[in-house]
């Protein structure tokens, strides 16, 4: 009889505490309720949409902290419709579409081009560069190379590049046109602003792969491959213009033609090449290629 | 005027003297996640203050007009984690509607606060300590919070100076993070006895 009511009093006990429990619970659950209606926040459901077709990449490259922040962004102002650069065209189309807006034809995907083609062969030094192994450090220095316009070869790019798509090659950056996505972080990485964002509208483009302003024998005395400026390559095509003893390439006239492919052969220094996914190896410059005929 | 007396030396030893993170070594996970930067920190330290306000309020209020007079002590954990789990939900919903930057910027660790265990810990110690009037159950779990935001702010402020720091190769990161909360906790110690 005791030992019952012991038992009948355990349970009272149980049940007791499982009601204030499940009292203090329903009160919780109905402030909370409440709350969640008076302080509700609406979402724009365009917003997840717009993030599904974004790349998921997170590169940074519309300079919004990633997918889901340009997604924001891109509703709230629609002129930053473009920004995505890995998606391209396509993202960009989805995106209008599901903003209920019409795009003209964006152009081709852009790629970088670095204008510089010299490895450590080719450059000269005045003294060995000894300190932080960072482009934007070396630059600082006058004397880091000889070349005050050319590729440092330290990897600033190297390092901004989230794909795996840039490395340093026997001291000059180089693209690996299969696996970059056109993000343009290596652009704004480079302190010399070798880096440019070219619209490929070919598979491979020819371009003057060099920065040098230095006269022709100054960039001679420095670079076995920089643009003198001679102006060979304007003579024979139009797509090439020479200013500040540099050849730059307008690449709204570019085409593949025999026009252009003529100026690139005759470049004295090799300084005109092709670079893209399938691009032939530069040309060697006339003058080394005759020293080794001599040789 | 005993009262006032009672509450102001209650106030500065939850801060200074039983700091909560220095002395009890509680809710040390956003003691180190979120003290990297200082305003980020001074953020989490008034989250966390409001947080243990309203809960610590509430739990005793549901332990001595509720669990007490029913002699239902064991109860007391399972209730507090509710209590705490609704107010965090409610901190949360409210800065998501006033201030989203703040809330964009605790991004995890504002549900976080949730097992944070030194409001938990609060919770329980205002049971452990005897508190016997709301008032001073409301200005302790105050001062804990307070406490709280104090060591995290200290701790960031050294986070952001340590930066610029030639820290020793093998200690970068953690572990010196871990040293200066050691010593920091040492150098509290010091207000131990100070009433």
């Amino acid at each position: 009889m005791i030992m019952l009511t012991g038992v009948l009093g355990a349970i009272s006990g149980v049940w007791l505490a499982g009601l204030i429990m499940l009292g203090l619970g329903l009160v919780f659950a109905i402030v909370l309720l409440v709350a969640s209606e008076k302080l509700k926040v609406p979402v724009d459901p365009r917003i997840t949409q717009v993030y599904e077709v974004l790349p998921h990449l997170d590169c940074g490259a519309c300079g919004y902290p990633g997918c889901s922040g340009y997604a924001k962004a891109v509703i709230a102002n629609p002129e930053l419709l473009g920004q995505c650069a890995p998606g391209g065209a396509d993202a960009a189309s989805r995106i209008a579409a599901i903003l209920n807006l019409r795009i003209s034809a964006s152009g081709p995907a852009k790629r970088p081009i670095v204008h510089c083609r010299a490895h450590t062969a080719d450059r000269t030094y005045f003294a060995q560069y000894q300190g932080i192994p960072s482009c934007t450090a070396a630059n600082a220095l006058a004397n880091a190379q000889a070349c005050k316009f050319g590729c440092l070869g330290f990897g600033d790019c190297v390092r901004a590049c989230k794909f795996d798509a840039l490395h340093v090659i026997d001291g000059l950056s180089t693209v690996d046109y299969t696996k970059c996505t056109g993000c343009g972080a290596c652009s704004k990485a480079c302190p010399r602003n070798l880096i440019e964002m070219v619209p490929f509208s070919y598979e491979n483009m020819m371009t003057v792969a060099c920065r040098s302003r230095e006269n022709g024998k100054s960039t001679r005395a420095f670079c076995q491959v920089g643009c003198i400026g001679c102006g060979l390559c304007a003579k024979q095509s139009e797509a090439f213009t020479v200013a500040d003893n540099l050849a730059r390439m307008d690449y709204a006239k570019y085409a593949p033609c025999g026009e252009n492919e003529a100026a690139m052969n005759k470049c004295p220094t090799g300084v005109i090449v092709c670079r893209g996914k399938t691009a032939p190896p530069p040309r060697e410059p006339k003058a080394k290629s005759a020293e080794a005929a001599k040789g | 005027m005993d009262l006032l007396y009672v509450l102001l030396t209650g106030f500065i030893s939850v801060v200074l003297i039983n700091n909560l993170v220095f002395t009890k070594f509680l809710g040390i996970c956003p003691y180190i996640g979120v003290s990297g930067r200082i305003d980020m920190a001074f953020g989490m330290g008034l989250a966390v203050t409001f947080v243990m306000t309203l809960s610590g309020t509430l739990t005793w209020m549901i332990d001595h007009w509720l669990l007490m007079p029913l002699n239902l002590e064991v109860a007391r954990y399972v209730a507090f984690i509710m209590v705490i789990a609704a107010a965090v939900q409610l901190v949360e919903m409210y800065l998501k509607k006033f201030f989203p930057p703040l809330y964009e910027s605790f991004g995890i660790f504002l549900p976080l606060i949730t097992t944070n265990c030194a409001i938990l810990g609060l919770c329980l110690f205002l049971v452990v300590w005897g508190t016997s009037t709301l008032i001073e159950a409301v200005v302790l779990s105050f001062g804990g919070g307070i406490g709280f935001t104090i060591a995290i702010c200290i701790m960031a402020g050294i986070r952001e100076n340590m930066q610029m720091v030639d820290v020793p190769e093998s200690l970068r990161g953690a572990p010196i993070t871990l040293i200066t909360a050691g010593l920091l906790a040492l150098a509290f110690m010091g207000f131990a006895g100070i009433i």
